[in-house]
């Protein structure tokens, strides 16, 4: 019985033993990986302020000439506070990016347009720079407006172009539409319906999704993509490391 | 003294030891970075909004909701081959070999953790641009392991779906392909999905002439035509779920290359800096762990 009862006390007390450091690992292992989020959050954001004020001269010269149309997408929740978005694109202006497409999926900024316009001074709609023909040497930031509607529902619209060109031309029964259905002709379709088909050399996504958020895929053939974080913590340190990381990546478009 | 003792032997004894032969019956590599990557991934799935307010449901539950974390349909573009054999002094061709050994082992570990499809970006239109040599060995490659891993889709019953132009395939890989779609057709559950000689762009203008040809053949209307009937041309269509969750992108490059234009919309971007050759099981984890950490909401309020 007491043989028992001693078994019982110390199988219980392995338990508790047990139990006790397993919690105590589950623990540190927490602190260690929190520890690791917060010094790296540290590290970043003084590296990010470095690069702001100039203290680091590796982003001083930037090739922006590469950087021929910037896109910025901005989740829904964070495209409600415009002053954000100026302030970026006022960052943008200053870094000397030329052209910006402007997206978010339910086309908030595009009914902000006026007051974005009015308040970023040489900034222009990009269809209007477009027919004005300016000199490049010119500061001017040509801007574009995207949402969804630009996206799934322009090619929509496209190809029903192209479908009833191809219903109404005179094609024999075993034309299979190869000739009607290319590239080219869902670009020139894209144009008719209203829609810029330039695809953008970078694309900056602000905001807590990781995904380009209904950005028109069309476009996105070779663009490259950057998470950004959210557009209330932006820095103008984090903005410039990124445009000087895509000027050096290489692309050899799959060959 | 007596106590850290204890606390060690007691830590060794339930987690270390028995951990070490079945990571050996399971072939997974046991380390104490895979265990973190264990605790992480194990916290981020539990670690709801309902564990958080305190309601605690039944054990049945809580594997639903850890399931539903879990992204149903993985894309993969395979990229860094030859730069991790250039780095190890070795023939492009060995890259690729190793490429596909990573392949097969992911796949296997992707479908084991749950997912349902697995879509693998194996060769791209521009592709057809490479050395013919390297061309020549990527499609021995994939007809070598349709044939090999044949066995193992039949056990495991997976369904294999190969997307893409076919006009330029070889008579001998083109007809293995058949015949293993054929073979594995009727599998339901698992489902795998290898782009060859496929583009995203190629595969909206294909989704489009179908429909003319739809049309043209009075099969459907003008009006009909939308985003519902595009999304039923495009060759995603064979999958249960076309639209990928995640799509990972290794080596580091930050583009999805003409990949799934269309379908990745709303799929969560992740791009590890390994080269493919060097993307394991450890590696996927990491992948699972930051996407469970992420809040999908396709572009609607919360």
């Amino acid at each position: 019985m007491d043989l028992n009862q001693s078994m019982l006390l110390l199988s219980s007390w392995i338990g508790q033993i047990g139990g006790f450091g397993l919690d105590l690992l589950w623990r540190f292992i927490h602190l260690v990986v929190s520890l690791w989020y917060i010094v790296s959050g540290i590290i970043e954001a003084v590296e990010s302020y470095a690069i702001s004020l100039g203290l680091n001269k590796k982003y001083s010269s930037i090739n922006i000439a590469k950087l021929r149309c910037l896109a910025v997408v901005v989740d829904i929740e964070e495209a409600r506070d415009v002053t954000k978005v100026i302030e970026l694109l006022q960052w943008l202006r200053t870094i000397g990016v030329k052209q910006v497409g402007l997206f978010d999926s339910q086309g908030l900024l595009k009914k902000s347009k006026d007051l974005i316009l009015g308040t970023i001074p040489g900034s222009m709609l990009s269809e209007e720079i477009a027919e004005k023909d300016f000199s490049p040497d010119q500061n001017r930031l040509a801007l574009e407006f995207i949402s969804s509607s630009d996206n799934k529902e322009a090619v929509m619209k496209a190809a029903n172009i192209l479908l009833q060109r191809y219903l109404t031309s005179s094609h024999p029964e075993n034309d299979k539409g190869e000739n009607f259905f290319t590239e080219t002709h869902l670009n020139e379709a894209l144009r008719v319906v209203g829609e810029n088909v330039h695809a953008p050399d970078l694309l900056l996504v602000y905001g807590p999704i990781r995904s380009h958020l209904g950005f028109p895929a069309w476009r996105l053939r070779y663009t490259e993509i950057v998470h950004m974080g959210s557009l209330k913590y932006m820095r103008y340190g984090s903005l410039l490391k990124a445009i000087h990381k895509f000027t050096g990546v290489h692309q050899n478009y799959g060959t | 003294m007596l106590f850290l003792f204890s606390v060690v032997f007691t830590f060794l004894a339930l987690f270390l030891i028995p951990g070490l032969f079945i990571s050996r019956r399971l072939s997974v590599s046991f380390s104490l970075k895979n265990i973190i990557r264990f605790f992480k991934i194990t916290a981020s799935k539990y670690d709801d909004e309902e564990e958080r307010n305190g309601k605690r449901g039944a054990m049945g539950d809580k594997e639903k909701r850890a399931m539903n974390r879990m992204p149903k349909h993985v894309a993969v573009i395979l990229d860094g081959n030859r730069r991790w054999a250039e780095k190890r002094g070795l023939k492009t061709s060995e890259g690729h070999e190793a490429g596909a050994r990573t392949l097969m082992e992911n796949a296997k570990d992707c479908f084991a953790m749950g997912t349902n499809t697995i879509s693998l970006f194996a060769f791209s239109t521009e592709n057809w641009e490479r050395p013919e040599d390297e061309v020549n060995c990527l499609m021995a490659l994939f007809e070598k392991h349709f044939k090999s891993e044949m066995p193992y889709f039949q056990r495991e019953n997976i369904r294999i779906s190969v997307i893409g132009n076919r006009s330029k395939i070889s008579e001998s890989l083109l007809g293995l392909i058949e015949e293993v779609e054929e073979a594995t057709k009727s599998y339901e559950g698992k489902h795998l999905i290898i782009a060859v000689d496929y583009s995203g762009r190629f595969d909206i203008l294909q989704a489009c002439k179908n429909l003319a040809m739809k049309v043209k053949d009075g099969l459907i209307q003008v009006e009909d035509i939308d985003e519902k009937a595009m999304e039923k041309e495009l060759m995603t269509k064979c999958s249960e779920f076309p639209n990928p969750d995640l799509l990972i992108r290794t080596s580091g490059e930050q583009r999805i290359s003409n990949f799934f234009l269309w379908q990745s919309a709303y799929t969560e971007l992740y791009f590890p800096n390994v080269l493919w050759p060097d993307f394991g099981e450890a590696e996927y984890l990491d992948a699972l762990t930051w996407y469970q950490q992420r809040q999908r909401r396709f572009g609607r309020r919360v």
